[in-house]
């Protein structure tokens, strides 16, 4: 190595390796808790992020630039599945808020709280992929639909009715098992 | 469904508790505009049926966005990584 790629070297691994844990949560998020390939997303992210680190602008947020090309790294191969059918039967899904069964027994919601890490993200990441992706944009990076839309190139509608339906299916989930973990009856 | 339903007390383009019901999630993600934004809220605020789904909902959101991210060791990434880039990407 000559000494201006050591230097480009020890400024990379310094500036972008600490979020590799990071970097591996999102990805296990979008990819559904697949491990090998959560895996294989950050690596390419990684990859993608070395060879264009001249254009990181040394002080800015670098975790935010990384989040920014896993992300469409991601999009990109999803976007190629996209004309596949629906890997869901969109009208099966129930979409009855958990309110109107929980309103007697815990109308505020408590039992969100009582829920442990691990469930919620096993909840997230169990979702459908049409699901799951304006789900974890959305709600976990906090994109506004417009910009959802254009990174999935669907229709803003399809933004709002997926992550409508993802929300409620999320939090069914996550009642069902607080009833069957006791923590609400 | 509600008092409300009827219109009764509202203005007249008082919006109904399924139409509410129907933008709650672009309502509490201050997605809907004006003045859709306004006709949720002013039903809201008097509707005593969608009030509190509404806080159930944004107790709800809340709770996604403080639990859904999370930091994964990456283990033996790391190595895999640093391989990279010590061959020069």
């Amino acid at each position: 190595m000559t000494a201006p790629d050591e230097q480009r070297t020890q400024e990379f691994e310094s500036e972008a390796l600490p979020h590799l844990d990071a970097l591996y949560g999102l990805g296990l998020r979008l990819t559904g808790g697949d491990e090998s390939a959560a895996q294989d997303l950050v690596q390419e992210t990684m990859l993608r992020a070395y060879r264009a680190w001249d254009s990181f602008e040394l002080g800015s947020n670098c975790r935010s630039w990384l989040m920014t090309i896993l992300r469409n790294t991601f999009i990109n191969d999803y976007r190629k599945t996209k004309s596949r059918p629906p890997s869901v039967d969109y009208d099966e899904i129930a979409e009855r808020p958990v309110f109107m069964d929980a309103k007697t027994t815990d109308p505020e919601g408590k039992f969100f709280a009582r829920l442990i890490d691990r469930e919620v993200i096993t909840a997230i990441e169990g979702l459908p992929i049409d699901f799951r992706i304006p789900l974890v944009l959305a709600d976990v990076e906090g994109l506004g639909y417009q910009d959802i839309a254009d990174l999935l190139e669907v229709p803003v509608g399809t933004v709002k009715s997926r992550l409508f339906r993802a929300r409620r299916r999320l939090q069914r989930v996550l009642y069902e098992y607080a009833i069957e973990m006791g923590y609400i009856r | 469904m509600s008092e409300t339903d009827t219109g009764k007390g509202g203005p007249e383009e008082m919006i109904s508790c399924q139409e509410a019901l129907e933008k709650v999630y672009e309502y509490l993600d201050g997605e809907l505009g004006s003045p859709d934004q306004e006709k949720v809220r002013e039903h809201v605020k008097i509707c005593r049926n969608c009030y509190p789904l509404f806080d159930f909902e944004r107790a709800f959101l809340d709770f996604v966005r403080e639990k859904g991210f999370a930091e994964e060791a990456s283990g033996e990434l790391l190595e895999r990584v640093h391989a990279i880039v010590r061959e020069g990407g």
